[in-house]
């Protein structure tokens, strides 16, 4: 068997790198679907695992099919069973978000538990006078001035998953998950002095 | 055959062990990759001790769970958390399942740096020579999180892992660091951390 081009090797990486990022955004989604109560968001979570679903089994003919060699089969034994980890926690987190979608109001102890953690999530409105009105996610650098991971926007009563040329309106629920120090930085981009009211 | 701890009630909040599981299953997983990227076995075998703790942890929360429900409605209220609970769990099964690929000595191809320079969450190891300016600092002098959105998940001093250490934990000179957070973040704060930039900005 001849050795396929390295292009392969490349759509593998590819997929892989996918099949990490979205596995632990789903973990970041579902916990927010249990704090917000959200079906929306746990339909999405739910959809992104049939996603993983199918992914890993492309990443997995592409190992199978890339004409590998003797000596690499334990390294590629050992991206195999990363994509197997991937695809375990993507099942994690369709599990929690099935609490919401069964119709179970989230315990109070979940809440607190979710607001409590090391990497927290946050939901904020966005305000008229905010700085971010107007400008696209790319433009509005959150990650890089809070620290905060934009996980997902709601507007009009519907959740959008976020993308760099996303515009932000006023009235936008921006959900964001990150260490608890950004938090606050976030709430005060979205909505200025909003900290006096609360 | 692994030696497992007798499971007996303890007074604990839910809240409190479902909030260490939360934490722990996430940590988890950025150690069990760091372990893999660095092909790291004491770190992985960290994973797998930590992995042994969310299992206890889990027990614990389900004997206080059915401590708790005394009728049928907080029966309903209170499923949602065990099921939630085990999530937890099995995000740190996966974890440990990463860590036993180092641990089993399979390791993983070298094209798994490739993947490392792509996903979102980067992770970076970082030794720390007697002229970098964190040398004595504390973590929560560092202030790290609000500063370069990143986070230090261990520390490994000669031959010991500090695994997620806490605020008043000092930096030593010779420590390996392992940060996981944003990549601009991480690029500044290895530069930082190697003494190649002798500055923090805010």
């Amino acid at each position: 068997m001849t050795r396929n081009t390295e292009v392969d090797f490349d759509v593998m990486v590819e997929k892989l790198a996918e099949l990490k990022d979205t596995s632990e955004l789903m973990i970041d989604l579902a916990y927010s679907a249990l704090l917000l109560n959200s079906k929306e968001l746990a339909e999405e979570v739910q959809r992104l695992e049939e996603h993983v679903d199918e992914l890993h089994t492309e990443f997995e003919l592409l190992v199978l099919s890339s004409g590998f060699r003797k000596e690499e089969a334990k390294g590629l034994l050992g991206l195999i069973r990363l994509g197997v980890a991937a695809e375990k926690i993507s099942d994690a987190a369709a599990q929690i978000a099935e609490v919401v979608l069964r119709g179970i109001e989230p315990h109070q102890v979940l809440k607190l538990t979710i607001e409590e953690a090391e990497e927290t999530i946050v939901y904020t409105t966005v305000t008229g006078e905010s700085a971010l009105v107007g400008k696209t996610l790319r433009e509005a650098r959150i990650p890089e001035e809070t620290g905060m991971w934009i996980l997902a926007i709601k507007r009009n009563g519907k959740c959008i998953r976020p993308r760099s040329d996303s515009r932000i309106q006023a009235g936008d629920i921006i959900i964001a998950s990150g260490y608890a120090e950004g938090a606050d930085d976030l709430r005060e981009l979205a909505s200025p002095s909003s900290k006096d009211l609360e | 055959m692994p030696l497992f701890e007798k499971v007996e009630y303890r007074p604990v909040p839910v809240r409190d062990l479902l909030l260490e599981m939360k934490n722990l299953s996430e940590l988890m997983i950025d150690l069990a990759y760091s372990a893999a990227l660095f092909n790291d076995r004491e770190l992985a075998e960290e994973v797998l001790e930590l992995e042994k703790q969310v299992d206890n942890l889990a027990y614990l929360l389900h004997i206080m769970n059915m401590i708790a429900a005394r009728d049928a409605r907080d029966a309903e209220s209170l499923v949602g958390v065990s099921i939630v609970a085990s999530a937890a769990d099995k995000i740190s099964d996966a974890a440990a399942d990463i860590a036993a690929i180092v641990t089993r000595n399979i390791g993983v191809h070298s094209l798994v740096s490739e993947i490392f320079e792509r996903v979102e969450k980067r992770l970076i190891r970082a030794k720390v020579p007697e002229k970098s300016i964190i040398v004595g600092k504390t973590i929560g002098e560092l202030n790290l999180p609000p500063r370069m959105g990143i986070d230090i998940l261990a520390i490994l001093r000669g031959k010991n892992w500090i695994i997620n250490p806490k605020e008043d934990e000092k930096i030593h000179a010779g420590d390996i660091l392992i940060a996981r957070g944003a990549p601009e973040g991480l690029k500044e704060f290895k530069e930082i951390c190697e003494g190649i930039r002798g500055k923090m900005e805010d």
